[in-house]
């Protein structure tokens, strides 16, 4: 509106000379000449300084000697081939989730009856440039040919995922089925089938079954049962199945380096969500003791640092599990900060369910809604939509407190970098050459994940109209 | 109000719960070390009625199956706790392995244990978690440079093995300060690593001696030496055996020439530590330890030990090679594996703290035969 109103003279053309440019930008008056005469050349200094360290005087052999153990610490290195395997597992996990989104998206587009957006390779690298330099960072760093094979596998199978869009529409939750199955599956190579691991694939299976065959031609109740009883045979099979297949893994108590850094905060943010979900809900219940018991579990939680929940988790928890149950260090701290975030994710989400109107909830009960319906169809997509960046920082803030297990000497990301300044050759060199590179790993994740959020938020708010 | 009756019943409930955990509470200190992560890698997922067994027998204290030495070979790895970031002593090389002095007699122990050197899983402990490590079961062994103290073989469930390595507390300065006693240090920010004896001791010297001064705590040596390196505190002190490795890497880095003073005001005998209770362990990896001192004085050396053939009965007693067993629970040949593996105490001596510019002739830590401590109780 405001843009139409101006006279196209006082829009900066494209074609002005770089001199007018020049002028018009930098000099436009006394004052900002003044300015820009006094902060061009301390800009230009800094610009030469931080290029001086970045190309010419940083000793980045401390990085790329020791660029294997950032990736993944002290993981033995007889069972790389594990974490390779992984990385191109979980690349086909998101290949075949990015394939069947945009299948998703060209359905509704066409039911709606509008043009499909198509997406260039290009959106693509804008939208995760930040990862793609650091990828292509550590490929400047490697010396060996590996790192550049595993990210053309990984490539590849994300191209193979991709394929999922061609699932037809009628099998749609088999591709979610797929790419849920892939992520476990990526996490089992590693990990292999430890304890009650296969409860996970079991849910997988039976929540795809259950939802990817509906039985529409059989009437009714009748249907019902048959997705029941396909959806127990999955459970049962992969029971089965998991009890016949032993396969011994790397548990990641003995993970390290970035590769726990992901893991960890990953599992941390997706376990924290429903969590916390169910919390806000809890709080908000017209049952007092739910009410009660969720409040108490928010400020409890919410009153006290990180660092000391990790301090207690190591030291406390150990004596309030039943006798017998030994948890790792790891598991302990994941514990930790799940239940930190959850409590924060409760408050957030609290803040988007208040923002909905009582008249959103009058309307779903006078349609005659019950209650859990009305939640999970009115109250919660809006409220969620409403809090998406306030979320989305909590998690990139959980990615970076996850640096605080270096304290705890779990040796993440960060905390690799003390073994590094332990060896012989870096015990008093590159501490800043490290402290960059970590930082930037650091930065091209938690930006990502903020790029991606802007992303959702505009897409989002298309729906609203 | 029926409601509210529920909700009050709920109440009652978590709270009788609570009351009934908080009871067993008491009990929990001993995890048992049987039931680990190793082992849950390898067997199939658990059925619901194993798992109601572990619910419901007692946890069994690691003494009355047999101890920590069964559940070792059972695992067929030794737990070591250890400092990964301590040059000299524990460090991670480019490879992500484990290497130092600490490290080996790690291997040392599980070479004589369960005779493989590379039987051991090192778990990375701060100084503060280190007990609490011991304490629960996380670790069958503590190698991590502790210091031998009266209040840790008190309270802290611990019990001290053979020392491995005689160390003492000093004081670092630049050299350009020209500091030589701690006198000179009067009203100085000087810099120690908290939760550490160095840091009771500091106080405690420089308190009896009056002289005032300012510690400034670290959390760790990666952010101790560069606040030290860039002025903000005008001595460092800890052990002497870190000093001399962090002198060496500073001046070799170009930093600023260093001075050690020379004295030495602490004891710091470090060792291994086991947790109390379990004497049959505690045997076991002593013993093993003691196998490279004796080895040392036999002159026997990763290189020459398998083809000894002289006939010094106490020799032959300490090879095994007469199937002499004195009922340690370790194999009769448990030394030759643990020299021929990782080496005597000479060896690793030279191989891990001689590189950061520690001597072993006229230490400490020499034999005693040469007026050092090194001793080791006969083996017959």
């Amino acid at each position: 509106m405001t843009a139409s109103t101006l006279k196209p003279s006082t829009l900066p053309s494209a074609t002005t000379s770089p001199l007018a440019w020049v002028r018009s930008r930098l000099f436009p008056n006394v004052r900002s000449g003044i300015l820009t005469i006094v902060l061009a050349p301390l800009l230009v200094y800094a610009a030469y300084r931080a290029a001086l360290f970045l190309f010419v005087n940083g000793r980045w052999e401390a990085v790329t000697r020791n660029l294997t153990l950032f990736m993944q610490g002290t993981y033995p290195r007889d069972q790389q081939w594990r974490i390779v395997a992984q990385i191109v597992v979980l690349a086909l996990a998101f290949g075949i989730g990015a394939g069947t989104a945009s299948a998703v998206r060209a359905d509704v587009a066409k039911e709606a009856g509008l043009a499909l957006p198509r997406q260039s390779p290009l959106s693509v690298i804008r939208r995760f440039w930040s990862l793609i330099a650091f990828v292509l960072l550590l490929l400047y760093f490697a010396s060996t040919a590996t790192p550049w094979l595993v990210v053309a596998g990984a490539v590849a199978a994300f191209l193979v995922g991709t394929l999922a869009r061609f699932i037809p529409t009628s099998l749609r939750n088999l591709g979610w089925t797929l790419a849920a199955l892939a992520l476990v599956a990526g996490f089992q190579v590693v990990s292999g089938t430890v304890g009650y691991s296969w409860i996970v694939t079991a849910i997988v299976l039976a929540a795809g079954a259950w939802s990817t065959f509906k039985f529409e031609n059989v009437e009714g109740r009748r249907a019902l049962l048959y997705r029941a009883l396909v959806a127990v045979a999955a459970w049962v099979v992969t029971y089965l199945a998991y009890t016949q297949l032993v396969y011994p893994g790397v548990g990641w108590d003995y993970w390290s380096g970035l590769h726990l850094t992901l893991w960890v905060s990953s599992l941390a943010i997706v376990l924290s969500f429903p969590l916390g979900l169910l919390l806000a809900l809890a709080r908000r219940s017209t049952l007092p003791v739910l009410r009660w018991l969720s409040t108490g579990f928010i400020e409890l939680i919410r009153g006290v640092p990180l660092i000391t929940l990790l301090f207690m988790g190591q030291y406390i928890l150990g004596f309030m599990l039943p006798q017998g149950t030994n948890l790792s260090s790891i598991s302990r701290a994941i514990t930790a900060m799940t239940l930190f975030t959850a409590a924060y994710v409760a408050e957030i989400v609290r803040g988007g369910l208040q923002s909905i109107p009582y008249g959103q909830t009058e309307a779903a009960l006078a349609l005659g809604l019950p209650t859990g319906k009305m939640m999970r169809l009115i109250i919660v997509p809006q409220a969620l939509r409403a809090v998406i960046p306030a979320l989305v920082g909590q998690f990139i803030s959980i990615f970076k407190d996850s640096s605080l297990l270096y304290i705890l000497a779990i040796n993440e990301f960060l905390g690799v970098r003390s073994l590094v300044h332990a060896q012989a050759d870096f015990r008093a060199v590159a501490h800043a050459e490290t402290l960059v590179f970590v930082a930037i790993g650091y930065w091209a994740f938690a930006y990502a994940m903020s790029k991606e959020s802007q992303r959702l938020e505009v897409r989002l708010r298309a729906g609203r109209r | 109000m029926q409601r509210r009756l529920l909700a009050l019943l709920a109440v009652l409930a978590l709270v009788a719960a609570a009351c009934t955990t908080g009871d067993t509470a008491d009990t929990v200190p001993v995890t048992d070390g049987g039931a680990d992560d190793t082992s849950a890698d390898t067997t199939p997922p658990d059925t619901g009625d194993t798992d109601e067994t572990t619910d419901t027998t007692p946890a069994v204290l690691p003494q009355d199956e047999g101890g920590i030495l069964a559940a070792v070979r059972d695992r067929g790895a030794v737990r070591c706790g250890v400092n990964d970031v301590l040059p000299g002593f524990g460090i991670v090389d480019e490879n992500g392995e484990y290497s130092g002095f600490d490290i080996d007699f790690c291997r040392v122990v599980a070479a004589g244990v369960l005779g493989d050197p590379d039987a051991v899983e090192f778990v990375p402990l701060t100084a503060e978690a280190r007990f609490t490590a011991l304490q629960g079961g996380e670790i069958d062994v503590l190698i991590r440079n502790t210091t031998w103290t009266a209040t840790r073989d008190g309270q802290e469930g611990a019990t001290f093995l053979h020392t491995t390595f005689y160390d003492g507390q000093g004081m670092m300065v630049p050299a350009s300060t020209g500091f030589t006693t701690l006198e000179d240090l009067a009203d100085a920010t000087i810099c120690v690593l908290q939760g550490t004896t160095t840091e009771l001791n500091l106080t405690a010297v420089f308190n009896a001696r009056g002289i005032p001064f300012n510690p400034m705590t670290h959390a760790d040596n990666e952010t101790l030496q560069p606040a030290y390196e860039s002025g903000q505190c005008e001595g460092w002190t800890s052990d002497v055996s870190q000093l001399t490795a962090f002198k060496a890497s500073i001046e070799e880095a170009g930093g600023e020439e260093q001075y050690i003073m020379a004295e030495v005001f602490s004891k710091e005998p470090l060792g291994p530590a086991v947790p109390d209770g379990d004497s049959a362990w505690a045997q076991a990896v002593d013993w093993s330890i003691l196998a490279t001192i004796q080895a040392w004085e036999f002159g026997l050396t990763s290189e020459n030990i398998g083809s000894y053939d002289g006939d010094d009965p106490n020799i032959l007693n300490f090879l095994g090679t007469d199937g002499f067993d004195p009922g340690l629970g370790l194999a009769p040949d448990f030394a030759v594996t643990i020299v021929e593996s990782v080496g005597n105490y000479q060896e690793i001596f030279e191989r891990h703290l001689a590189p950061i510019g520690l001597e072993l002739e006229g230490s400490p830590n020499d034999l005693w035969t040469n007026g050092g401590l090194m001793y080791a109780p006969p083996y017959r």
